[in-house]
């Protein structure tokens, strides 16, 4: 039976996790992804949770932990968040291109400096090329449902690449939303057993993770991005079979409201996405055909869906919470422009960079940025502009 | 059966021959280690000589009989651990061992190693001690002794080699109450082989085997002089042979059985990265040597 609860974010990652009953799990309390590891330990502590816990020192060793224990096919999990994340950023790297399928999930935190503990999508965007998948939830229901489906994409055979599942630090880690959580025969149905085999074998000798001559390594390279992108198929299918078996369609690898028929586009990524669906409303109410075009991949990400939500639109703006150094951008309407300009698909976009170092994106501050995309349709703000959302704003 | 005949009647996983410098201890400490630890143990190797050489194979081939796996500098005590854990589920008796450089150990993997000591993670973690980053060119690490000149503690008109002392990790070790500390050289081989031994039957935590491997290519001496350089060094008391474990200290019997200790001198001179120090030096280095063994008497209660 469907047991629904009012949970934080955080704590939706920890249920998650138990259903999924990861063989080891190696993480690190950090700010503000704490809680997580917090309600794992209490679990194994009430007898609630199957799996191993290796507390470890850092996340350097939480990574390095789970990684060695991959080395034998076994599920594993880890978390972390901004100054957490680029800690591990050596094994991390290792985690991926190893091929090792896991699911760590990311409580994202702006990135020092200067010092900050709060929100923003620096951490995890920052290491987008670093060859796991990526994808941003939107709120607490979304997080928990992820983390099932992650295990099922990672372990995909014709995947094997780790997924990140990324969610805004405070805004989602510490807030309280209703949330239902399926039951043990539910998930089991769904997530088979690991079946990855044991690498590191005493019974036959291999030697794992080399040193390896460029010829070789250029073609696992090759491989991984090729597996990236048969990723993309694999989660719209895991997608599929979650919303027919739990009733809950997050889209895949896009979401939209009220799209179909828009004229002007508010692109969005993570819980934002929230305040853009109340602004929408409005402007509908107002007459005006506004249209919402959630970014839920960044790793694959969906050059082509995004194209072809976007293609014959007046203009859409894109709402950031990172920046792209030495683009004078946001990272996500520079891989919008990067999708579209690959495509052919030509209209005015704009680059609204706000909600760093755990600002709040008020439905104004979207409100104004919805103004704008129609003015920009008008050709009154020259496409391409990037506006910051800090107290000015306004 | 005595040592010899015990070493012979086991099988040598390792790469046939000699795959590292001529004179290479530290080749030779492994090729013990896994004869007597035996092919059912998995091994980690970090970047550093072992990577390069025996370990990482030839020509698409193994160079071990045991699988191994390759760990970044700094994780090898993690990695391993996550091994260890995962082997739990699979097969416990399997020993999971690390071979690691003093840099990987002293330096970068300082932090994943006390760890997984606290944790008391049942992994033999053996540190290589050649006293620098030799695979790299001889950088100083953190357990490169006084005055030693290496690549980035050069001798110039002013500088006179590394400056501090050597980081004492197996004592560091044994003061957090790790299962088992001991320190080996292969000069020692009865010993050595003991001590790798009771490695293998420790079940409640980490081991650590801390063992000085002389380095003919960086420290400048002949390669056939190996084994007397680790036997001047602990005749000398420059390196002392004990072991620890549950809040006590063994001195070990060549060390315990020194009746008049050589001078510093004898393990020092000749190593060409020794080659500048004058008596100031030495004296310098008695004095440290005798702290060390008056601390290390105490701690064992002589």
């Amino acid at each position: 039976m469907t047991r629904i609860d009012a949970l934080t974010g955080n704590e939706c990652v920890a249920e998650a996790v138990r259903l999924c009953s990861p063989d080891i799990i190696a993480a690190y309390p950090i700010t503000p992804q704490s809680v997580v590891v917090e309600v794992l330990a209490s679990m194994k502590a009430n007898g609630q949770l199957k799996s191993k816990i290796v507390d470890v020192e850092s996340e350097h060793s939480s990574m390095s932990v789970v990684k060695g224990a991959a080395m034998l096919g076994k599920r594993v999990f880890t978390a972390t968040a901004g100054q957490g994340l680029a800690y591990m950023y050596e094994p991390y790297f290792s985690m991926s291109t190893m091929r090792f399928p896991m699911v760590m999930t990311l409580a994202c935190r702006e990135m020092i400096s200067p010092g900050t503990v709060w929100c923003g999508l620096q951490d995890a965007l920052s290491v987008r090329d670093a060859g796991w998948m990526q994808i941003f939830c939107e709120n607490n229901q979304e997080i928990l449902d992820m983390v099932i489906q992650g295990y099922k994409i990672a372990e995909n055979h014709d995947v094997l690449i780790p997924m990140n599942v990324c969610y805004d630090g405070f805004y989602l880690s510490h807030q309280t939303e209703r949330v239902e959580i399926p039951d043990q025969e539910q998930v089991d149905a769904f997530l088979p057993p690991i079946d990855l085999p044991q690498y590191l074998d005493v019974n036959h000798p291999a030697i794992v993770d080399p040193n390896t001559v460029g010829s070789y390594l250029i073609r696992y390279r090759e491989d991984h991005l090729k597996c990236m992108q048969t990723a993309k198929k694999v989660i719209r299918e895991v997608n599929d079979e979650f919303a027919e078996k739990f009733g809950r369609n997050w889209g895949g690898l896009i979401g939209s409201y009220r799209l179909e028929d828009a004229d002007y586009v508010l692109v969005t990524i993570g819980a934002t996405t929230g305040a853009a669906r109340v602004v929408v409303d409005a402007w509908r109410e107002k007459g005006v055909k506004m249209g919402l075009l959630k970014i839920r991949a960044v790793r694959p990400f969906p050059e082509e869906e995004i194209a072809e939500a976007l293609k014959g639109r007046k203009a859409y703006g894109v709402i950031d919470r990172s920046v792209c150094f030495g683009w004078n951008r946001g990272i996500i309407a520079m891989e919008t422009f990067a999708a579209l300009g690959k495509a052919g698909v030509c209209l005015p976009g704009l680059s609204f960079v706000g909600g760093l170092g755990g600002l709040d994106l008020r439905t104004e501050y979207v409100d104004k940025a919805a103004g704008m995309i129609v003015e920009a349709a008008k050709g009154a703000i020259p496409a391409g502009e990037t506006f910051w959302m800090n107290e000015d704003f306004l | 059966m005595n040592t010899v005949d015990f070493l012979n009647s086991r099988e040598d996983l390792l790469s046939p021959g000699i795959s590292a410098c001529q004179g290479c201890m530290a080749e030779l400490s492994l090729r013990v280690i896994l004869k007597v630890l035996g092919e059912k143990t998995v091994l980690v190797v970090p970047p550093g000589c072992m990577a390069g050489a025996a370990v990482g194979g030839w020509n698409k081939s193994l160079g071990t009989k045991i699988p191994a796996a390759m760990p970044q500098l700094g994780n090898s005590a993690s990695m391993l651990a996550g091994i260890k854990a995962a082997y739990d589920l699979v097969d416990p008796d399997v020993h999971c061992l690390a071979y690691a450089g003093d840099g990987g150990t002293a330096d970068i993997g300082l932090q994943a190693l006390s760890a997984a000591a606290e944790r008391r993670d049942n992994i033999i973690y053996v540190c290589n001690d050649n006293e620098a980053y030799m695979n790299t060119g001889f950088q100083k690490s953190g357990t490169t002794p006084h005055g030693a000149r290496t690549s980035t503690t050069p001798v110039g008109s002013v500088g006179r080699g590394k400056v501090n002392f050597k980081k004492d990790v197996p004592m560091m070790m044994a003061m957090q109450n790790t299962a088992y500390v001991a320190t080996l050289t292969p000069a020692y081989m009865n010993d050595f082989v003991e001590k790798v031994q009771k490695a293998a039957t420790i079940k409640d935590g980490l081991v650590y085997l801390h063992v000085l491997n002389p380095c003919p290519t960086g420290w400048g001496t002949k390669p056939e002089n190996s084994i007397a350089y680790a036997r001047a060094a602990v005749q000398s008391r420059y390196f002392l042979l004990y072991e620890y474990r549950n809040y006590e200290f063994t001195v070990s019997a060549p060390t315990k059985n020194i009746r008049e200790p050589k001078d510093v001198t004898e393990f020092l001179q000749k190593q060409k990265r020794f080659a500048h120090l004058d008596e100031q030096d030495y004296e310098e280095v008695r004095r440290v040597v005798n702290s060390r063994w008056e601390n290390l008497k105490k701690l064992a209660g002589l």
